[in-house]
């Protein structure tokens, strides 16, 4: 019984995280039409910036999300602004490859100035932990989870609230009506890829307190964003955060699956990925559009 | 146009197997040009360089002290390398490149037993020897290849030691819990681990595995935290043996000893994990505490080796940097004892080489493996790799049992 509750808390405290790394992913792909293959490299360039004023500065690795948010915000909307933007309307395979070659560049220019070296971002309290009805929750994916809810809820609210949430939110829907109302589009766009950017950046951050870092660290994460979002449904921000707990828990229960086929010994931990796409594969023939997904003409 | 995501995910499988960078180097009549597929990016990054590191170092020290003799001429070494992006399918085409289109006399291997698999086949098929330092898979060396020789001991004797060494202590471990990446080399080392606790009256009481791609581990750790071993080993690469570790803390799991195949020995463990990497073993080909005495022809004692590294690299030498050397060496005395460059006699001189290096034996069965060397264990003593075992071999004595999480 223990095991059982512990797993729930493990696959949540995981899936909390996946969630933020979906997000920004969700968002530039149900709005903008992209599928950000750069969006790793933003979870690794974030997850850098908080190991760096760690390392340098001694800032504690909660204290750079805004950092990480700022920075990779501000390039995001630039890169977007005056790169990206030229092809926007380009067929799907062109942003494909831009964003395919954006990511080596960058992982690649990671790989120059921090080298191919493993870091951590170790805190005093890293690895300090409570346990409660036998169940043991470390501090720091606990304050992970918090954040990321956190950050979920204020997206949730600006989106549906803000004047420019709605404008996106428009954009997404109908360009020529959003632009006919006064839409600016190439700023809106500049704004969610921004956005997508940020998350990013954050989700980064405090993957660094748990993960290795280093220039390819992104990659495992851009799999589990593409694979979460489809999940939960694209471009909203409540099937970011459904597809990430969903995923997060079915990874924990599966770890500990066992069971024999005739003289054949499977362990359901190796297989963790088979599993969780076996019930993305579930969810997309009987629900097309993901969990949260609305049907779109 | 809406893209729909089973399309997508094809086009992103498509788009990964892209783009692959090179470093020029031109062949000269009087150059023995190697060459070698390794993984300057990709999961393996890390290793690839220290890899390379040890091939450098090699043709540096070689190049500097006239080059190699065959057959009464001299020869300059040199080594056009391609980034394997550390995949196995891409490792594969490079070899062939470097083959076809490079002419390269030998290969030297790339990191890990899944390129170094795909590359032996390609060595096979064109008949150019390999030596390999960094695939310790036996089933590389159980497909009846004649061109592949590896001078590592086998994947399987990696935990070997360490559990050697914890049946030693006052109390003997009786207990021991395995987690495992699902790779190829990690299940030969998760599997020789078990197999030697079973046969030496340890009993294993988990035995795991998780995909090597993992970006969470803790329900793993959850479900062998219940068997409360003695004992805990985990057969993986870097990466995964610093979230085993960090995971270990997390859930406040006590053992009187952990142990990893991988990552101790690489000083990124200590600086990402600062105090809680103390006290944790690593299973070792190497290090600088061995006491060999190696032929003639290079540098022929560890510390002296060591001294290179940091000199030439600025950080303590490792054993993927030791091991990727002598696999050089290997060809060094095999191509001079054979005493031309023609692939078959060379095949046939590492065949039958036996000689000492500053790494240890290097001698290979009839498989190509070297079953003649063995490992070391290492701990982490205060920040500090100290070798505990063998104790002929070791220059300190194990901290057993680890203390409590925090106070380390």
């Amino acid at each position: 019984m223990h095991l059982v509750l512990q797993d729930l808390a493990n696959g949540i405290l995981a899936g909390g995280i996946l969630a933020v790394v979906a997000l920004g992913f969700s968002l530039v792909w149900g709005i903008m039409n992209i599928i950000n293959l750069a969006h790793g490299a933003f979870v690794m360039l974030g997850a850098y910036l908080t190991y760096q004023l760690f390392a340098s500065l001694h800032v504690d690795p909660f204290l750079s999300l805004p950092v990480s948010f700022v920075v990779m915000f501000a390039a995001g909307y630039l890169l977007q602004r005056y790169l990206i933007n030229w092809v926007v309307r380009a067929p799907i395979l062109t942003t494909f490859l831009l964003t395919f070659g954006l990511s080596l560049l960058f992982v690649n220019i990671a790989l120059i100035v921090w080298t191919g070296d493993q870091r951590g971002v170790t805190t005093a309290y890293a690895g300090a932990n409570f346990t409660i009805v036998g169940v043991t929750i470390p501090w720091v994916k606990l304050y992970t989870l918090l954040v990321a809810l956190v950050i979920t809820g204020v997206m949730h609210l600006w989106l549906t609230r803000s004047k420019t949430g709605r404008a996106i939110r428009a954009t997404s829907m109908d360009i020529g009506a959003a632009q006919l109302s006064g839409v600016r589009v190439a700023s809106i766009y500049a704004i969610v890829y921004g956005l997508g950017a940020g998350l990013a950046g954050v989700a980064g951050s405090l993957i660094s307190m748990s993960y290795a870092i280093n220039p390819n660290m992104g990659e495992p994460f851009l799999i589990k964003a593409f694979v979460v979002c489809v999940l939960g449904g694209l471009g909203s921000v409540q099937g970011a955060l459904v597809g990430g707990l969903v995923y997060g828990i079915v990874e924990a229960f599966a770890t500990q699956l066992d069971f024999t086929i005739g003289t054949q010994h499977i362990s359901g931990s190796g297989l963790q990925d088979a599993i969780a796409l076996a019930v993305l594969l579930i969810v997309l023939i009987v629900r097309p559009t993901g969990i949260m997904g609305k049907a779109t003409a | 146009m809406k893209l729909r995501p089973t399309a997508a995910l094809g086009i992103l499988a498509l788009s990964a197997t892209l783009a692959a960078p090179s470093v020029p180097v031109s062949a000269a009549g009087d150059t023995i040009l190697f060459g070698s597929p390794v993984s300057l990016t990709g999961s393996l990054t890390k290793e690839g360089h220290l890899t390379q590191e040890g091939y450098e170092l090699w043709k540096n020290y070689v190049n500097a002290h006239g080059g190699l003799k065959v057959g009464g001429k001299t020869y300059k070494v040199d080594i056009k390398y391609y980034d394997d992006e550390s995949k196995n399918d891409t490792s594969a085409q490079l070899a062939e490149r470097l083959i076809d289109q490079d002419h390269v006399n030998f290969l030297l291997g790339p990191y890990g037993s899944g390129t170094s698999f795909t590359v032996a086949q390609i060595a096979e098929r064109k008949k150019i020897p390999m030596v390999e330092g960094n695939g310790a898979a036996e089933k590389i060396f159980n497909q009846g290849f004649k061109y592949t020789f590896g001078v590592l001991s086998p994947a399987k004797r990696y935990l070997e030691g360490i559990l050697q060494m914890a049946k030693a202590q006052k109390p003997a471990a009786q207990t021991v819990a395995i987690t495992a990446a699902s790779d190829a080399f990690s299940q030969e080392v998760a599997q020789g681990a078990a197999a030697w606790a079973n046969a030496n009256g340890m009993k294993v009481v988990y035995n795991n595995k998780y995909p090597d791609t993992a970006t969470d581990v803790s329900s793993i750790i959850s479900a062998l935290k219940q068997t409360n071993p003695d004992i805990i080993l985990n057969a993986g690469h870097l990466q995964d043996a610093l979230l085993v570790q960090k995971g270990l803390k997390e859930q406040n799991v006590i053992a009187k000893g952990y142990g990893y195949s991988v990552g101790p020995d690489t000083p990124d463990f200590a600086s990402s994990l600062g105090k809680d990497a103390n006290d944790v073993f690593g299973g070792a080909q190497w290090s600088d505490a061995v006491k060999y005495k190696g032929a003639p022809g290079f540098i022929r004692s560890a510390p002296e080796y060591a001294k290179a590294i940091d000199a030439a690299y600025h950080h303590r030498a490792d054993y993927h940097n030791a091991e990727s050397t002598a696999a050089c060496l290997a060809f060094q005395y095999a191509i001079e004892r054979a005493g031309s460059l023609d692939p078959e006699k060379v095949r046939d001189a590492l065949a039958k080489l036996d000689v000492t290096t500053f790494y240890g034996i290097i001698k290979f069965d009839s498989r190509g493996i070297n079953l003649y060397k063995p490992m070391v264990v290492n701990q982490i003593q205060n920040g500090r790799l100290t070798t505990v075992w063998p104790a002929f071999t070791a220059d300190g004595k194990p901290i057993y049992p680890a203390p409590p999480w925090g106070k380390r």
